[in-house]
């Protein structure tokens, strides 16, 4: 492959990262302490990129003659096919209209109480100092994993956001506002939900985001017993800027 | 840079590459490239409304985010071959590579605390190494051990499990399985081991007396764009290995495997499938272990986090750019053996 081509799909790798960075939709993939990580990679493509129209002048030429002393060039020779599959994150992100993980990424993954409450992982003090309002649905998961008895936290109010998830366990007046918990990247999301009884809840589509306020009452979800929101008002929203919840 | 008159147009494009090609017709077709992308994204929006096409959306966002998260270390570690390239010679490294082949082994799994990579960068680093004539043997240790033998996974595994058996387990665990797999391979012979284009280079390696003559600014160029080279030719690897990862993520149901964390084997055994599925970079998989922590033994969340920085989807097809593939099956299977043994034995005789 040329260089050309090479210093062409290395920035468009770097423009292409820019692009998520600029547009925030960088936290549909990763978790928002590695951003800096993204930034650095992407000026570093457009660097790299750059440094082809520097090469050295036995260098261009090691690709066409003295190949077999010049080592370090032997695998610099990319076929179309490897072109495609490297410039695949590109056309796929471009392509395909991004989206945060979704309902549709949850049937795949386990929705049980034991699940819930171990994707859970540090069990920092900040939660419990949170103002309520503040508290998305893992502060109140975790809370509810410290005090273990679902009574503890009955009648504390809570406003909360996250899309609409339902599944056969669900009766028709009931859906989960869940939302994932990310530790690095979309690929270890783990889902986390409240149940929520509302009695237009078959109004709502999967993948909707809604707020929901209630209150928190002891009650049960596939024979297990957890808080489940009695919501007052459940209101249509968009997706967060930040779309997964951070364990740390 | 100079320019000559006397250079035919080619040789003018290839020297200066972002130039030329807007002179040149790869603007055709570049141009071309950009038409079929815009039909597809006319196409996009009615072709991708039902589940078929939020199941495809759920794999591109889970490909992207494992290929995003890992690319700023992949790129790190290529950048550093191509600074080796440039500026160490054979002979320099020659003077640092012990002669006694369980030294060597040791040196190799401790040599990423010079080094701070992790699983993706490890491999175009290690490629280069091999090119300027490193052991085999010290070679693998440094690949395997690496990921996680760094200061930066020593300090996020610390911020996540504090001082205590995890921690010095998973560092003594890596070092030793890794060296002893490198050790193993001290007496394979090179040929057997590495892909033939890695052999070629080692053989026919002309001394570049020719790049000390150039000024500073060209070399580190130089190294740059090597380093561009590098990330490319392992890029598709990894780009592979993203993909291979978000289809099982997307096609595998993930309950059936986190019901195993009863057994003292099976916890161990699915703690490591998850590990390689998942393809987490080692800097940050020990966050990702604690989700487990409640739910899995100890020698499980151990596992986890010595077997999956040496082995998972996307580091061992990008070792497929360095080994033949009968080794790179080796280099699965050892570390898999060994992590398997020891924590298997840990669980049924260590309490914690």
């Amino acid at each position: 492959m040329k260089s050309s081509w090479k210093a062409i799909i290395l920035i468009a790798m770097g423009l292409f990262l820019f692009s998520r960075v600029l547009s925030g939709k960088l936290f549909f993939y990763i978790n928002e302490r590695f951003l800096w990580l993204t930034v650095f990679a992407a000026f570093g493509l457009l660097l790299v990129g750059i440094s082809y129209r520097y090469r050295s002048q036995h260098d261009s030429h090691a690709d066409d003659h003295h190949d077999h002393d010049h080592d370090g060039h032997h695998h610099a020779q990319l076929n179309w096919i490897s072109l495609l599959l490297i410039a695949s994150p590109i056309v796929l992100g471009v392509v395909i209209p991004p989206k945060p993980l979704g309902a549709a990424a949850m049937t795949n993954r386990d929705i049980s109480i034991e699940s819930l409450t171990s994707a859970t992982a540090p069990q920092n003090d900040t939660v419990l100092s949170k103002p309520q309002g503040e508290k998305n649905i893992l502060d109140w998961i975790v809370e509810f994993r410290q005090s273990s008895d679902p009574a503890t936290l009955a009648g504390q109010e809570v406003k909360l956001v996250g899309f609409v998830y339902r599944d056969e366990r669900f009766a028709d007046e009931r859906f989960m506002v869940s939302r994932f918990v990310v530790s690095c990247c979309a690929a270890d999301a783990a889902p986390l939900g409240l149940v929520v009884n509302w009695p237009d809840s078959m109004a709502l589509a999967d993948d909707q985001w809604v707020e929901v306020s209630g209150i928190l009452q002891p009650g049960e979800f596939d024979g297990e017993s957890m808080p489940v929101v009695e919501a007052v008002s459940v209101t249509l929203t968009d997706v967060p800027d930040q779309p997964y919840l951070y364990p740390f | 840079m100079k320019y000559t008159e006397t250079h035919s147009p080619s040789s003018e494009i290839s020297r200066k590459p972002i130039i030329g090609f807007f002179r040149s017709k790869a603007a055709l077709r570049l141009v071309l490239l950009i038409l079929v992308l815009a039909a597809f994204i006319v196409i996009r929006d009615n072709a991708l409304s039902d589940s078929l096409g939020s199941r495809a959306q759920t794999f591109v966002t889970i490909f992207l985010s494992i290929f995003i998260e890992a690319a700023p270390f992949l790129l790190a570690g290529s950048v550093v071959s191509g600074l080796l390239e440039v500026y160490v010679n054979k002979e320099l490294l020659y003077r640092f590579v012990p002669r006694n082949p369980i030294s060597a082994a040791l040196v190799g799994g401790g040599m990423g605390l010079i080094f701070p990579v992790c699983e993706c960068g490890v491999v175009p680093v290690t490629r280069r190494l091999y090119q300027k004539g490193l052991p085999i043997s010290m070679g693998i240790a440094f690949m395997l051990a690496a990921p996680v033998i760094n200061p930066i996974v020593f300090a996020s595994t610390y911020a996540a499990f504090g001082w205590g058996p995890i921690l010095f387990g998973r560092f003594a665990l890596s070092f030793l399985i890794a060296s002893a797999i490198g050790f193993v391979f001290h007496f394979a012979d090179p040929k057997e081991v590495l892909r033939s284009e890695q052999l070629s280079s080692i053989e026919h390696n002309h001394h570049h007396d020719h790049t000390h003559t150039d000024s500073k600014g060209p070399r580190f160029w130089n190294a740059l764009s090597i380093g561009g080279d590098d990330f490319l030719d392992m890029g598709r690897y990894l780009v592979a290995g993203s993909m291979l990862a978000a289809a099982m993520q997307t096609l595998v149901p993930q309950p059936y495997l986190l019901a195993l964390g009863e057994g003292s084997v099976s916890s161990i055994v699915a703690m490591m499938i998850l590990a390689f599925v998942l393809s987490v970079c080692s800097t940050v998989d020990s966050f990702l272990a604690l989700a487990f922590a409640n739910s899995f033994p100890p020698a499980a969340i151990l596992a986890f986090l010595v077997f999956g920085p040496m082995v998972d989807i996307k580091s061992s097809l990008m070792f497929l750019g360095v080994f033949k593939r009968r080794i790179v099956l080796y280099l699965i299977l050892l570390p898999l053996m060994a992590t398997l043994m020891i924590t298997v034995y840990l669980n049924l005789n260590v309490s914690w």
